[in-house]
């Protein structure tokens, strides 16, 4: 196995750009050695813009991680995200052939291959088949049909799909570095491996990892991915809001958000303002608490609400979360998000980040790392790869490369 | 029947502005020139010409134009564009006479029949030859109406494209795309009707002041010049706080902008701002920012703005361009990351729109202290989402006016400037976020028309 055990996960935000090296213990707990990070320029949405920009901040993170962790890097897992993805349900069914007494794995993969056999548009490329559940003859429930006797094999996926250029952008910018690309990730289905444990899972949760230009979400129900998306819509989104409403630079909006703002209204006392000081410390602008909370809250709200519906679409898997909602990424910071958030989807909403690692405390707690943590967990599933685990569930096979 | 309740009695001719005549040419283009009444025009003579007469006997224009007396006897030219011309070049001195004297001539007309497609490009060569400059208004007929139309539209397309100065094309199928399918094809010509209307007004409005008059036309040819092209139109007014806004949204609404996206491919754009003299400099900002979104990197932005009094607490915004034909609507175009140079080996900083230099905000020094190794990355200096102020605030430039022209009671004053580039700040280069046919991001407080201070 070699130097196998040590994983490292490549976030490429629209914030920071963040590398997460872990090392993958046999008993399939992680340890983190180290994170580096660094300011992410060149990328809006979650999708890189400027090429030659993102790259370079891309190698300040690998080499800040490098040094953090003392390990020399060769290969990452990469997270992607942009609003061209998308991503249907989609049952494929095979028939077992006749002279063949048990099903196989050889059965599984072919009804893998009978799910994709839909109509994409013609520049995208798949980038998930996530298995849900097996039927063998019609009947359900079977979690693992190798070896078992049935004529046919049926199975129901959860398809996420991209344009297929974009995708290989990122690989490109990451294997210029050079750096070795292992796999590309959906965001939300990394961060959803370490915001929720098996057991939420199965209870059903919606995780929501709110970065600085994209909302990514993704639903569990019964164990099973049921629905993923992205709404191009983030922490940036309320900077800007704030930075054209009180007519203030950015990088003051942004200071103003994290440290004054909060989504909550009618909390703050009439009249009741916050002192800008100028660049010198003198005294500067005024601004109303109230008016800050408003323009936070409306685009949130707003956002929310938006998911919700965008969750609705579909079929009603709201009504299937017994666990509840997960929110994470840096905007789950925000104040009162969560009280919205319970608001709006009416159910119990917790703010999380990373669960269950050993290593830097500081670096799991922070939600701004979750979906890099979360590729770690997931590389570590497909290293391991057992025929029955949750793992298996998710194996697939990369089409971007050559 | 139309009805003529508003704006019937137009401004009269000063000496001092260029003389416009609209003229409506065959049914469609009669049609139009009624609706362009109806909804007020400044400043123009209007002209009707047509085999037709029953058409041209209930036509609101002050001068009419009856053709092929011999040839058509008062009947239509029945769909055939020879006949057409026939009874065009019978009448071809009346048609000088009408066109005399004008220094601008829109001719409107809808294509595919027999008066409009085999008269217009002979009229638009007379208006040419008595020195006027021809801007040409012409509807393409819908799909359904056959190969027959559509290839004589196309035809007559063609030959107007060599005789007029510029040409503005209005597909039907899209300009009825706004109206619902089970409407009937009145409502659709109605409808297409309205657009002609809006851009003629538009465009007259863009030329009521003489001294400007070669740069926006020079303009207006630019941003129509495209070979085998389709016009980009929209127009929009609003009142309120969120006017900017608003009257944006309403331009880029228009079906032939198919919600701005089709902008991102459209290499010279014209835009048009026009208000009352309450109009801020801010607003204008606001509105060309949003405008910014949809405009592709490569495009060039001619931008006008003018005060007009008429317009008391409306803004209003036109958009003029063209993109060739071949172009894909948004979604099936490939990823616009593409090709890339290597990269440099010297390291950069961040490229930041260079218009903006002035306003952009030094970075904030290390907004959290914090020594753990995994400290969140201190925000990035991020470019104003705010142009630099090269819109001067002042409601009319006074260079722009002529000193001959100084007479107390204020016409429509114009002002042009050119913008290099538009900031949009944050959301540079990355595609707009439209869901539901809003851009989401516009603020959210804008859209909701909240008031912030
Ligand atoms: N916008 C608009 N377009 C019209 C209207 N009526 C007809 N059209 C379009 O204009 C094209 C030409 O029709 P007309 O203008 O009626 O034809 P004409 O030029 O008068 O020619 P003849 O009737 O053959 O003499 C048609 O093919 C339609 O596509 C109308 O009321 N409004
Ligand atoms: N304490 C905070 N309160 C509110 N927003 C925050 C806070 N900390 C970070 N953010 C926001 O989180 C966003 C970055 O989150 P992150 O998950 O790192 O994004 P990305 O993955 O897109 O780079 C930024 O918009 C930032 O403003
Ligand atoms: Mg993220
Ligand atoms: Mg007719």
């Amino acid at each position: 196995m070699g130097k196998d055990h040590i994983l490292v996960g490549l976030e490429i935000g629209t914030s920071k750009i963040c590398v997460v090296v872990g090392e993958s213990k046999p008993d399939g707990s992680i340890k983190i050695l180290g994170v580096g990070h660094a300011p992410s320029r060149g990328v809006r949405k979650g999708e890189i813009v400027d090429f030659d920009t993102a790259q370079k901040c891309v190698h300040e993170a690998l080499v800040d991680a490098e040094e953090k962790s003392d390990v020399m890097i060769q290969s990452v897992y990469v997270g992607i995200t942009g609003s061209h993805i998308s991503s249907f349900n989609n049952r494929g069914a095979v028939n077992v052939p006749e002279d063949q007494e048990e099903i196989t794995d050889m059965d599984c993969e072919n009804v893998r291959g009978a799910a994709k056999e839909v109509s994409i548009p013609s520049q995208n490329a798949f980038i998930h088949s996530i298995l849900q559940h097996y039927y063998v003859d019609g009947q359900d429930g079977v979690l693992n049909p190798i070896g078992m006797i049935g004529g046919k094999l049926e199975a129901d996926f959860h398809i996420i799909h991209g344009i297929g250029n974009r995708i290989k952008n990122t690989i490109r910018c990451v294997r210029e570095i050079p750096l070795e690309v292992e796999d590309v990730v959906f965001n939300p289905l990394a961060a959803a491996q370490v915001v929720l444990n098996q057991n939420q899972k199965n209870l059903g949760a919606l995780v929501i990892d709110i970065g600085g230009g994209t909302t990514d979400f993704l639903v569990y129900v019964d164990g099973a991915v049921k629905q993923t998306g992205v709404l191009a819509v983030g922490g940036d989104h309320i900077t800007n809001d704030i930075s054209m409403g009180l007519r203030i630079p950015m990088a003051r909006a942004e200071k103003l958000k994290v440290e004054e703002g909060s989504v909550i209204l009618g909390n703050s006392l009439p009249g009741e303002t916050i002192l800008l000081k100028d660049d010198h410390g003198f005294a500067g602008k005024e601004i109303e608490r109230e008016t800050l909370n408003t323009i936070i809250h409306m685009r949130m709200r707003e956002t929310l609400e938006l998911l919700r519906r965008t969750l609705l679409q579909r079929e009603n898997y709201l009504d299937y979360l017994g666990a509840g909602v997960f929110i994470t990424g840096g905007t789950s910071q925000l104040k009162g998000i969560d009280n919205l958030a319970q608001d709006i989807f009416e159910m119990p909403v917790h703010r999380t980040h990373a669960q269950t690692m050993s290593g830097l405390t500081s670096a799991f707690e922070n939600p701004q790392f979750s979906t890099a943590i979360g590729l770690i967990k997931y590389a570590q599933a497909i290293q391991l790869d057992r025929p029955s685990g949750w793992l298996s569930r998710i194996k697939r096979k990369i089409p971007f490369f050559g | 029947m139309i009805q003529l309740n508003r704006n019937y009695h137009l401004v009269p001719q000063t000496n001092d502005t260029v003389k416009i005549k609209i003229v409506g040419l065959g049914g469609a283009g009669s049609n139009a020139l009624d609706r362009i009444v109806l909804d007020g025009v400044e400043s123009a003579d209007l002209v009707a010409i047509n085999s037709d007469v029953q058409s041209l006997t209930s036509s609101v224009a002050n001068e009419k134009v009856q053709l092929g007396r011999e040839a058509t006897r008062g009947l239509g030219a029945g769909g055939d564009p020879e006949v057409g011309l026939t009874a065009a070049e019978e009448a071809i001195d009346e048609i000088r006479s009408a066109l005399d004297g004008a220094g601008m001539v829109f001719l409107c007309v809808g294509l595919g029949g027999g008066t409009g497609s085999g008269a217009a490009p002979l009229v638009a060569s007379i208006a040419k030859e008595q020195g006027a400059l021809v801007v040409v208004f012409a509807t393409m007929p819908f799909t359904f109406e056959g190969k027959r139309r559509s290839a004589q539209a196309h035809d007559a397309l063609a030959s107007l494209q060599i005789a007029a100065d510029a040409v503005i094309c209005f597909e039907n199928d899209t300009m009825g795309d706004a109206v619902s399918p089970k409407a009937g094809i009145h409502q659709a010509f109605a409808a297409a009707d309205e657009t002609i209307s809006q851009s003629v007004r538009a465009i007259s409005q863009l030329f009521a002041h003489p001294g400007i008059l070669h740069i926006g036309f020079d303009d207006l040819r630019a941003a129509l010049a495209n070979n085998n092209a389709r016009c980009l139109f929209g127009h929009g007014e609003a009142e309120g706080d969120n006017r900017a806004h608003d009257a944006l949204t309403r331009a880029l609404k228009n079906p032939l902008m198919d919600r701005g996206r089709l902008l991102d491919d459209a290499h010279k754009i014209l835009v048009n701002v026009a208000g009352g003299p309450g109009m801020t400099l801010n607003e204008v900002q606001i509105l060309m920012e949003e405008l910014g979104r949809h405009v592709g990197d490569e495009s060039h932005i001619l931008f006008g703005t003018a005060v007009d009094p008429k317009l008391g607490n409306r803004m209003s915004v036109t958009i003029i361009s063209s993109i060739s034909v071949g172009v894909q609507l948004p979604a099936a175009r490939p990823a616009r990351i593409t090709a890339h140079v290597e990269p440099a080996p010297e390291p950069e900083p961040e490229p930041v729109p260079e218009v903006i230099e002035a306003a952009t905000p030094e970075p904030e020094q290390e907004l959290i202290a914090d020594e753990e190794p995994v400290a969140p990355p201190p925000p990035k200096p991020a470019p104003v989402a705010r142009p630099k102020p090269v819109i001067k605030a002042k409601p009319a430039a006074p260079e722009l006016i002529p000193a001959a022209d100084a007479k107390p009671k204020a016409e429509a004053k114009q002002e042009t400037l050119q913008f290099e580039a538009i900031t949009r700040g944050r959301f540079e280069k990355s595609e707009p976020t439209i869901v539901d046919g809003e851009d989401l991001d516009v603020p959210t407080f804008l859209r909701r028309n909240v008031k912030v201070k």
